[in-house]
């Protein structure tokens, strides 16, 4: 069990970086859906299902369409 | 009951492994798509309806994930290929045949 | 320059944090009010799942400040795409394939049950109004961008919303009426486990279900109004 939770923080960071590193902006949206969904996976390994299900369902789902519709109304690549 | 339910987990697994290896292997995104969306959803299928012969209470739950994981899979994987082909990712190049300009009467 | 100084005020806080949570011991059960939550909250509320007890009854004025603070941010984002509405330029959008249309159709209804589940079940099993609520609003998103050019009717989901909201405070004062406090529990708790049980948490927590459901539909509804006329 912690050794699977270690490699999902593990997996998370290097999300967490890749999305700030990123110049195209679409690439950054998709590894902050990976971060969020590996923090759901997290979530239920640690028993809280509640936080789990929303953080799949905004974290995931909603915030990425979110983000995906907010930088084809502005600018794809970062300067 | 309980070893066939085993079983089928098994060869789930067994797909999902051989969809990863061909994922890596694969040259292009679309024999990538192919390799991912065939593998994955029968293997994910076969593991969770194995997780429902188990666990004889789960068995309608998981028939109903496992239906929708069938339905959703394929259906995702076609609108990524199809958006990969009108953003013109150029095939592996020694790709035979590509009829989609024909077929979809556009000009290249 | 810039990221030297944001790499130094992020080890700052990393390192306030770590000192302040690393007192906390990880894991284990408190010693405090958690402990009356799990042993008496079944007794008390009739909620088996005791994060809905928790959220619903112990600390249902909270809850209220939550969706109000949901319904503040819709506010100001429709506010400010108000602002800054562009000139259409009206290029034809290119519809969805055939496929993706069809699969969207089917699976638009199943998220929706889906949704609607876990708000009614709130109560006996993990999930509940917030939830839910996002889960709905998923599903209307798939079908935005599935079927381009369907659209819910902005007065249905501002009527909806506004619908949800008094019904939360209606139930609150009627508590308040009737028993001692605000949202105070004035139906029978029932028998625990049993889908109609547990006060007035699933009525509650519908009427959060449907405020954040069509709150979030609403957000996706106006930020993809005029992204339909691709920018040129």
């Amino acid at each position: 069990m912690e050794i699977i939770a270690g490699i999902l923080v593990l997996l998370m960071i290097a999300s967490a970086i890749a999305a700030a590193s990123f110049q195209d902006l679409m690439n950054a949206v998709i590894a902050s859906c990976i971060v969020s969904l590996l923090a759901a996976l997290l979530f239920y390994l640690l028993q809280a299902p509640d936080v789990a299900m929303a953080e799949a369902a905004i974290g995931a789902a909603l915030v990425t369409g979110i983000f995906v519709i907010a930088v084809k109304r502005t600018k794809r690549f970062e300067e | 009951m309980e070893i066939f339910g085993m079983i089928l987990i098994g060869i789930g697994a067994a797909f999902l492994l051989i969809g990863s290896i061909g994922i890596y292997r694969m040259p292009d995104v679309y024999n990538r798509i192919q390799a991912g969306t065939k593998c994955t959803t029968l293997g994910s299928f076969l593991t969770i309806i194995g997780v429902g012969v188990v666990q004889p209470d789960w068995f309608w739950k998981t028939l109903i994930i496992a239906l929708f994981v069938l339905v959703s899979n394929p259906v995702s994987s076609h609108a990524l290929g199809r958006a990969s082909r009108k953003k013109r990712i150029s095939l592996y190049d020694k790709s035979v045949v590509d009829k989609t300009d024909e077929f979809t009467g556009q000009q290249k | 320059m810039r990221k030297l100084i944001s790499i130094i005020l992020l080890g700052m806080v990393a390192t306030g944090l770590f000192m302040s949570i690393s007192q906390i011991p990880f894991g284990e059960p408190g010693e405090r009010i958690g402990d009356h939550f799990i042993n008496q909250g079944v007794n008390e509320t009739g909620a088996t799942n005791i994060v809905a007890a928790v959220v619903v009854s112990y600390r249902g004025f909270d809850t209220l400040g939550e969706v109000s603070v949901l319904f503040t941010a819709a506010m100001g984002l429709g506010a400010v795409i108000g602002l800054v509405r562009r000139k259409k330029t009206h290029t034809p959008i290119e519809p969805a394939s055939l496929i993706v249309y069809t699969g969207c159709r089917f699976l638009f209804p199943v998220i929706l049950l889906v949704g609607t589940y876990i708000v009614i079940h709130g109560h006996l099993t993990p999930g509940g109004g917030f939830q839910g609520g996002a889960v709905i609003a998923s599903a209307f998103l798939l079908m935005y961008l599935g079927c381009r050019g369907k659209r819910i009717r902005e007065n249905l989901s501002r009527g909806l919303e506004s619908l949800g909201g008094l019904l939360f405070i209606l139930l609150g004062v009627t508590g308040l009426v009737i028993g001692r406090d605000f949202l105070f529990s004035f139906l029978p708790e029932g028998e625990a486990g049993n889908l109609i049980s547990a006060g007035i948490i699933p009525l509650i927590y519908m009427a959060v279900g449907l405020k954040v459901g069509s709150e979030l539909t609403g957000i996706i509804d106006h930020l993809i109004e005029d992204t339909d006329e691709l920018p040129e």
